[in-house]
Order: C-alpha cells, then sequence, then structure tokens
C-alpha cells in the first residue's frame, strides 16, 4: 500500500515538473522599438463570432500595422467581464499590472471606468460606444464609436436594389417590398441603424415599408431566430438585424427570404439569402490612440470616424444574388458618403407624422436621459454622431412599424 | 478460504470521535492534496504551478488594492453563508439565497433611487438596510410558510423563487428604472445612496464583521438556537418538546432572509452602486459551500470566505499574467470542495482493511 503511494506521489510530482518545464517562455522585450502596453476589457470572448470577435479583429490588426511602425503592443485581455464592480476591478488590475491605456468595450463598463480613473491620472482610458467623457471633467477619459449608420446605409441600398429588382421581375408587387429587421433593444444606436438602413433601402426602392422586432437581448440565438422568422410570416422578404448572432441570416434562408447582416461575413451561414454585411473596423482607431500613446502624444476626447478613415467598412458582397449593377453602384453611394456629398439623414428624403423635420436636440446635458441641448438638425440634414461618438438618433420615422416597443 | 471471501476488502465503521487536533490535521492535509490536484490542473492548462500559486497570493494580496478588491469579494460570501447557517443547522436546505439577496438588492434600490433627495445620508442608508432586510426576509418567508403548512419542498421551492426576483429586476432595468432609453441600465446611485469606505473598502464588511458574531451567540447561546439545532437533529424529538416547528421554521427562515437582503443591499449600495439582475452574481450558491466547508462554524467562514476570494481574486490576476483562463479558479475551488467535504468521511469513518493471518481465522 505504502509502495503504491509513493508511485503515485513520484508520478504526480513528475508530472508537475514537467508541466513546470513547459510553461516558460514568451516574456521577452524587444530592444529598438517602442513597447505600449494596452489592457482591452472584454464583456465576452472572440466565440461569440460577433461583438467582441469584432474587437479582436481590430486588436489583431492594429498590432500588425503598428509592428511596421515600429511600435510593440503588449495586449492584456479581460474576457467575459460584468458591467458590476467587477468591471472597477479590471479596470484597476490592469492600471496596476502597469497598462499605459485601458480599453472598455461595452456601453455598460464606463460608469465603473469612471470610478477609477482618476485614481491613475497618468493612464488613458477608453469607454467604447459610451458617451460621458465630453462632460466628466476628467482628462483620461475617452469615448469613441464608427459611423455604423454609414454600413448600414449602404447595406440598405444593396437591400433596396434587390427589391427593386424584384418588383421589375414582377416577382412581388410595389407593395409587397417589406423589410423585417430584427433589433435588440429600442436603444438609439439600434433605431438610429435600422433607420440609415431603411433611408438606403428606400433611396433604392421608394415603395418600401419596414417592420421592426425587438428580441429584448443582444445576443439571444433563438429569439433572434423566432423574430426573423415571425417577421417572414407576417410578409417580409428582406431580413436584416441588429444582434449578435447569425440566426436571422439562416432562418431568412429557410424561409424564402434575404438578408443583409451585421458584425460578421454571414454569407457563409446563409449563401443564398445573405446579400452583404457591414462592421465597424476598429483597428483604425486602435491604431490612432496606441501610437499616440507611444509617441506621448494626446489624443480625441471623443472619436467617431466612418467610411472616411476606414473605421466602418462592408463585409464581401454576395454577387450570386445580388441585383445586377449592386457592385458599382454600391462604390458610387460609398464615394459620396465619403465625400460628404450625401448625407445619411437628409431631412427631404423623411417625415415624421407626416412632417419634415426641423428641429432635435443631441446631448442630454442635465442627466434625465432626454437630450436637451445642442441642435442636431441644420443644413438639410440631422446630424448623427457629430456632437458626441455615441447614436443620439431616437426618432420614429415614417415608413417603419415599430411591433413591440416594451424593450 | 471461505471465510475470506465472506469479509470485504474493505469495511467502514464509524468512529467515535477524533480528537480536535487530529480532526484539523486530516482537515489540513485534505486542503494540501487539493491544492496539490489544482497544480496538476494548472500544469496541464500550461501554467508553472508554483509561479502560479505565488501569482494567485501576490495577485490577491499583494497591493493594497489587491486587498481591497478581495475584501470586497469576500464580503458577500461571509455574509451569505451566515445568513444560510440556521438554515443548514436545522436542515432546512435554503438555495434561495440568491434570491433573496437580489429581493433585499431591489428594496434597497428603490430607496436609493427614489429617496436619495429626501433622506439626509446616514438615514437614507438605515431605510435602505432596513427594506433590504425586510424584502431578503419576506422573499424567504413565502417558502418556509408553504414548508411549514403544507410540508412543500423547500429545495425547489425556494430555487424557482430565485427566478422570479432576476426576472423582476429585468424587468425594472428595461421598464420602470431604465436610465437612458432601451440601455437596460438602472442609472448609478447618488453619493449618499452609497456605502462610505473605511479603508478604502465600503462599510459593509463591517456589518459582516458584526453579523459573524451576532450569528455565533446566536446559534450558540440564545434559547432560538438551541431549538434550530433540536429541528436538526431531529423533528420529531423537537415536537415532542413541545417546540412549534413550523412556527421555528418560518422565524429562522425570515431572520436568514434578512440577512441575505442585507448582502444585497451591501452589494447594491457599497460595490455596484446600481442594481441589476446579476447582483447576487452567484454569491447565494458560492456561500452554501462557504457554509459548509465551515462546518456551520461562524469564525471559520471568515477564513473560508476570504480563502475563496483570495482563489477569485487570484485567478483574475492569473489570467492578466499568464494567461490561464479565470475558470481555473472555479476548478481548484471544485477541487477544494470535494477534498474538504470528502475528509469528513475519514473523520466520521474508519476504514478496516481485511486482515490476513490466524487472528482473521480464529474468528
Amino acid at each position: 500500500m505504502k509502495k503504491k503511494l509513493l508511485a503515485v506521489l513520484l508520478a504526480l510530482s513528475m508530472t508537475l515538473a514537467l508541466a513546470a518545464c513547459g510553461g516558460q517562455g514568451g516574456n521577452g522585450g524587444s530592444g529598438g522599438s517602442k513597447s505600449v502596453k494596452v489592457g482591452l476589457i472584454c464583456i465576452g470572448d472572440e466565440n461569440d463570432q460577433g461583438y467582441t470577435y469584432n474587437f479582436i479583429r481590430g486588436k489583431d490588426a492594429a498590432t500588425e500595422a503598428l509592428k511596421a511602425k515600429g511600435i510593440d503592443v503588449d495586449w492584456v485581455v479581460k474576457w467575459n467581464i460584468g458591467e458590476d464592480s467587477g468591471c472597477e476591478d479590471a479596470n484597476i488590475e490592469l492600471a496596476d499590472e502597469g497598462c499605459q491605456l485601458i480599453i472598455n468595450n461595452s456601453f455598460g463598463f464606463e460608469p465603473f471606468m469612471l470610478k477609477v480613473a482618476p485614481d491613475y491620472p497618468d493612464i488613458e482610458f477608453v469607454a467604447c460606444t459610451n458617451q460621458a467623457s465630453w462632460g466628466d471633467n476628467l482628462e483620461n477619459t475617452h469615448n469613441a464609436f464608427a459611423n455604423i449608420y454609414e454600413g448600414r446605409y449602404l447595406a440598405g441600398v444593396v437591400a433596396g436594389m434587390k427589391l427593386q429588382e424584384m418588383i421589375d421581375k414582377g416577382e412581388i408587387t410595389a407593395d409587397q417590398a417589406v423589410i423585417g429587421y430584427v433589433g435588440a433593444f429600442s436603444f438609439a444606436e439600434v433605431i438610429s441603424g435600422f433607420t440609415a438602413y431603411y433611408l438606403g433601402a428606400k433611396s433604392m426602392c421608394p415603395s418600401v415599408t419596414m417592420k421592426v422586432q425587438f428580441v429584448g437581448s443582444w445576443s439571444d440565438a433563438t429569439a433572434e431566430a423566432n423574430a426573423a422568422s415571425a417577421l417572414c410570416d407576417l410578409g417580409c422578404v428582406m431580413i436584416s438585424q441588429h444582434s449578435d448572432n447569425t440566426t436571422p441570416a439562416t432562418t431568412a434562408q429557410t424561409k424564402g427570404a434575404f438578408h443583409t447582416g451585421y458584425n460578421n461575413d454571414m454569407v457563409s451561414v446563409a449563401p443564398e439569402a445573405s446579400l452583404i454585411g457591414t462592421r465597424i473596423d476598429w483597428s483604425v482607431y486602435f491604431e490612432y490612440i496606441i501610437e499616440a500613446v507611444a509617441k506621448g502624444e494626446s489624443f480625441d476626447q471623443d472619436w467617431c470616424h466612418g467610411m472616411d478613415e476606414g473605421a466602418v467598412v462592408m463585409t464581401p458582397l454576395n454577387e450570386k444574388i445580388a441585383a445586377e449593377g449592386t457592385a458599382s453602384k454600391l462604390a458610387e453611394v460609398e464615394e459620396q458618403i465619403r465625400t460628404g456629398k450625401l448625407q445619411v439623414f437628409d431631412t427631404s428624403t423623411f417625415t415624421i407624422e407626416g412632417q419634415p423635420l426641423t428641429s432635435a436636440f443631441a446631448l442630454d446635458t442635465d442627466g434625465d436621459f432626454t437630450p436637451d441641448s445642442e441642435e442636431a438638425v441644420f443644413d438639410g440634414a440631422f446630424h448623427e454622431s457629430h456632437f458626441q461618438s455615441a447614436p443620439y438618433f431616437a426618432l420614429s420615422i415614417d415608413g417603419i412599424e415599430w411591433l413591440n416597443s416594451a424593450f | 478460504m471461505s471465510q475470506e471471501t465472506k469479509t470485504p476488502f474493505l469495511r467502514l465503521a464509524r468512529r467515535d470521535g477524533m480528537e480536535g487536533w487530529k480532526s484539523w490535521c486530516v482537515r489540513a492535509g485534505s486542503i494540501a492534496a487539493a491544492l496539490l490536484l489544482g497544480a496538476l490542473v494548472m500544469g496541464l492548462a500550461g501554467a508553472d504551478p508554483i509561479r502560479a500559486y505565488g501569482t494567485i497570493i501576490s495577485g490577491a494580496l499583494g497591493k493594497k488594492t489587491a486587498i481591497r478588491q478581495t475584501v470586497k469579494i469576500a464580503v458577500p460570501l461571509l455574509g451569505c453563508a451566515l445568513a444560510i447557517a440556521p438554515c443548514f443547522k436545522m436542515r432546512f436546505w435554503n438555495i434561495g439565497a440568491e434570491g433573496q439577496i437580489t429581493a433585499g438588492a431591489v428594496a434597497a434600490s428603490y430607496f436609493a433611487l427614489f429617496w436619495a433627495d429626501r433622506l439626509p445620508a446616514p438615514a437614507l442608508l438605515a431605510v435602505m438596510g432596513l427594506a433590504g432586510a425586510a424584502a431578503g426576509g419576506v422573499w424567504a418567508l413565502i417558502p418556509a410558510f408553504f414548508k411549514a403548512k403544507w410540508n412543500t419542498n423547500e429545495t425547489l421551492f425556494t430555487l424557482m423563487m430565485n427566478y422570479i426576483i432576476i426576472g423582476v429586476v429585468r424587468w425594472l432595468q428595461g421598464g420602470p428604472w431604465e436610465g437612458r432609453k432601451g440601455s437596460q441600465i438602472i442609472p448609478q446611485f447618488a453619493p449618499e445612496a452609497c456605502l462610505p469606505k473605511v479603508l478604502g473598502v465600503h462599510c459593509g464588511w463591517i456589518i459582516v464583521l458584526a453579523l459573524v458574531v451576532f450569528m455565533h451567540v446566536y446559534m450558540k447561546y440564545t434559547k432560538q438556537g438551541y431549538e434550530i439545532a433540536v429541528i436538526g437533529d431531529s423533528v420529531n424529538t423537537a415536537r415532542y418538546a413541545g417546540m412549534n416547528v413550523g412556527f421555528i421554521m418560518m422565524r429562522t427562515m425570515f431572520l436568514s432572509g434578512a440577512i441575505s437582503g442585507l448582502v444585497g443591499f451591501i452589494v447594491a449600495s457599497g460595490a455596484n452602486n446600481t442594481l441589476y439582475d446579476g447582483v447576487a452574481g452567484g454569491v447565494g450558491f458560492t456561500s452554501i459551500t462557504v457554509a459548509w466547508l465551515s462546518q456551520l462554524n461562524a469564525f471559520a467562514m471568515v477564513g473560508i470566505s476570504l480563502l475563496l476570494a483570495v482563489l477569485e481574486k487570484g485567478a483574475e490576476t492569473l489570467q492578466t499574467r499568464m494567461m490561464v483562463p479565470t475558470s481555473i479558479s472555479d476548478i481548484i475551488t471544485g477541487i477544494l470542495l470535494f477534498c474538504m467535504l470528502g475528509c469528513e468521511f475519514f473523520i466520521n469513518y474508519r476504514m478496516i482493511f481485511r486482515k490476513k493471518g490466524p487472528k482473521e481465522a480464529a474468528k
């Protein structure tokens, strides 16, 4: 018995010794080039194939680009952090580990980040997609977003051309051109996105209407599939989404509808339905801020760019099923957006309860969550993401029907 | 030969009670065994176990800020373990602490959100604490009432109650208490509604330490504590002695829920400064581990909850520095639980191996 025990212990210690040998390495610094330690706090992990995955893609691309400029990035990534005091702990931990720049990737992280930022004035803190930096009186807090509504408008153009082609071929009548939109919540970012999408479609197919179904979750594969299915049953022939999963695409395919995606290329999962997708390319922003930190320069407190800097990109067009001439039209409209010739929220293209939009506020300054300052409507358009990076278009325009606004 | 086949290779016999020091030696040994097994797991995950344990310790206790975070993690674990201890002593399986914490947090948050401008800070915090305790108590009283009245299964009942109150919080988050439209986020509390910090950590740690003393005295030296112990040993004995078992059950559950509710108030007001559906964050379940590992001893709970907090905080640092997944701490906690509960078996039972030789044959 004792011998056996000894054997087991010996085997155990040998395994440990072996494991100990295997665990070394990977800690050497490289001379000559500048090195920046950057913390990234993620709400999920890259397995979501959606929101966090898109950040990781941006991180990897930025690392490559900076390497070419002689800047080494030492990333420390925290996965699956909740929007609670755990996020505060993650910020403290990364700050204590010597990160010079800490990026929070989810909207709900900001209040917890703001509890840590004042204690570390030499470290730059970024809250992606949120909006407090313009009013928090802190020098070292930042916000960033991208003009994703530009990409949505373009996806809408692709959808509108397909719908118009179906009408012209007699496959559907003009009033059967109905889009179904699977939205997460009735949140400004979502509303702004689907309105831009609808306006893009309408520019190509004037008779189009849209139904929006909110699912009450940013990521719930089953609920998203159910919502897409219900929308198809209501006669929608085109599905789009602002939610994390690919199930709306696959549902559209089984129901014989078409689809445009978000965050990820969905053509591979639904080759007969998915036309195109759009996503934010975070590498553009990451490259910009990390380079600034490496050089010891300051960077924008509130950053928002789109097609102009390549921060919003389209995934490859599915030429097999897209309408004829889509690619060239897409390039034309993209150029117009890039140069500023085309305004996505052009007030002459939509009405609210039959009236054109003449006035809308952008910012909430008194904290009651209703915008009360900065006129966003001027020069014939509603200027989205102009006064702050986070979207603030939250109006309900004619032609879009909200099936449920409980969320 | 035939006699030998009748004697099993291994027999178990109940011990009459091991000396105190010996049983604590077995327990310490089981912790050591668990840490060794944990080292094996870390080795498999590709980390040098000695460096990894070093990182866990230094990550959890190496810096002032780290110690504060560790204590912040330990506070609700300890508070909630104290809450469920009397129920478990009574053999009433309250696994609804998660929901009782949440109920307490909801009630406290109501006052934090809507009374912050009407009351001075100390009064506001007192009201929030009382409301939290009352709500947690009522949430626990419901399954206790059904158990006392109709002998329903308290395990399932308390578990189901968790999901109801978490659903209520989701509704509040997206509905009446929502901040920015569509964000699903309840605004941060006003500063008056947040627990003040003492030595860098919200003062919830003082409250739970006071509760440790209270619970120890309550369980050891009061008539009510004695009644709980008697019911735990034998319900029939308690009835024979003239105790109103149903009433004691409800009273104990109310107390348990009230302490959980107070923990909910501490977490919402002290740590998060807001309410959300994950406010309990699994504490209601992890604290069952704490309570069991401590043998329901209030003072041992302080140590065990700190141990689990060190593991949890240390695992975060482990991930930061050595890229080891944080779930490793869950694995080590699981191994620890397994070994420590397993060792109780060896304290209570003796193993008798089949003996060879004349002694056995002579029988």
